[in-house]
């Protein structure tokens, strides 16, 4: 064991000394803190959005936009109301950070493995979060991702997520109709932890200084279930976009269906 | 596959829709509207299920086709759907929220399968 530890301080020392002739600083990360896996809280089964709950949470804590977003804001609230949604997600992009958490319909699940915790959405194949907590920091110059880099610690039985390197693209949501895009400088700080046996709460501490007056604070509800029945199934967002027909090779293949630019479904024609 | 049978898919697949990630507010979640008809086609994607219902004919009427949205497979199964629930020819009575523009489309409250009285709550 000693040689073995003895070659991966080698090979960090080498990669320090690289880093450093590369004209970078060399990374030193902290000491892994993290608690062994059985002393984690029990996070197993799949987590479903209280979606009710999402919008009371709007209604009661509104997010501090800037005069020009809040503007923008009840333009698309009011094209939701009279049934004309902009359809934030239709283009099957990510919900993304922070929107995944704030406004999904739904499930997901957490895994824990040492030095890191990955949550799983439901629906969309592409919905996939990596929170790394085995004490690394977050590199200087992260390459923007729908999902950021994220690093977390546990405090007693909370996770404490710090997320950054989030592209500006992505929406600061209230509905799967309504948000605006971050455009820069996003900074989420999460404290997730259970709130009963089958209750997680996520406190989301969000700053967005392109869009928001001051740091928006605010809680979404998750619940638990387990078994079977609740399993997280594949979904491919793209997928219900295509038809499974018969070529006239006889292959099996996907077709286009058509669809309104909003991605919304078309009706049939009136008979 | 015969070319009429392909010409007959893809008329189906043309009145389908797509059924990209989006929002419901199109409906009107105010009203409902119960339908009688006959299945004709099921599909059990992501982001969102679709059932296409042939309504009966009824007053001198022909039936109508009617597409009609639900959450997803994930969330219709946690509520005790499976993906043979409803099947292609099935005879059904189902309550939706409408299109707000009065076309024929809606979004799935409840589906009661006609020959056994069962509900599915969508």
């Amino acid at each position: 064991m000693a040689s073995v530890i003895d070659a991966r301080a080698l090979s960090i020392a080498v990669l320090a000394v690289l880093a450093t002739a590369c004209g970078r600083p060399a990374v030193t990360s902290p000491p892994n803190t993290e608690p062994a896996i059985a002393a984690l809280p029990d996070w197993s089964g799949i987590w479903v959005p209280d979606v009710e709950d999402q919008f009371k949470q709007v209604d009661s804590n509104p997010l501090p936009w800037k005069p020009q977003v809040a503007a923008e804001v009840k333009r698309l609230t009011d094209a939701e109301a009279a049934g004309h949604p902009k359809g934030l997600f239709a283009n099957c992009l990510p919900e993304a950070m922070p929107a995944w958490m704030l406004v999904s319909h739904n499930a997901l699940e957490i895994l824990f493995t040492p030095g890191r915790v990955t949550m799983l959405g439901e629906s969309d194949g592409n919905r996939l979060r990596r929170i790394y907590t085995d004490g690394r920091p977050h590199p200087g110059d992260p390459d923007p991702s729908f999902h950021g880099h994220s690093i977390g610690h546990w405090e007693g039985e909370t996770l404490v997520v710090d997320t950054i390197g989030v592209l500006p693209q992505t929406y600061i949501a209230i509905s799967e109709a309504v948000g605006v895009p971050n455009n820069g400088g996003l900074h989420v700080v999460e404290r997730i932890h259970l709130a009963g046996a089958d209750v997680l709460l996520d406190e989301l501490a969000i700053t967005a200084p392109n869009v928001l007056t001051a740091t928006w604070t605010t809680t979404r509800r998750f619940t638990r279930q387990k078994g079977p029945n609740a399993d997280i199934l594949e979904g491919v967002c793209l997928q219900g976009s295509f038809a499974e027909q018969t070529d006239a090779r006889g292959d099996a293949v996907f077709v286009p269906v058509p669809h309104t630019d909003e991605g919304n479904p078309v009706p049939p024609p009136a008979r | 596959m015969s070319r009429p049978l392909t010409a007959l898919i893809l008329v189906v697949a043309a009145v389908t829709g797509a059924q990209a990630h989006h929002s419901s507010a199109m409906y009107d979640q105010q009203k409902t509207l119960t339908l009688r008809g006959v299945v004709t086609q099921v599909r059990w994607t992501s982001p969102h299920v679709n059932v296409s219902v042939l309504s009966d004919a009824a007053g001198g009427q022909a039936g109508v086709a009617w597409v009609l949205e639900a959450t997803s497979p994930g969330n219709l199964m946690r509520a005790g759907w499976t993906r043979t629930s409803i099947k292609v020819g099935d005879r059904v009575s189902v309550v939706v929220a409408p299109l707000r523009d009065g076309t024929h489309g809606g979004w799935c409250r409840g589906v009661t399968l006609l020959a056994s009285g069962k509900r599915l709550e969508c």
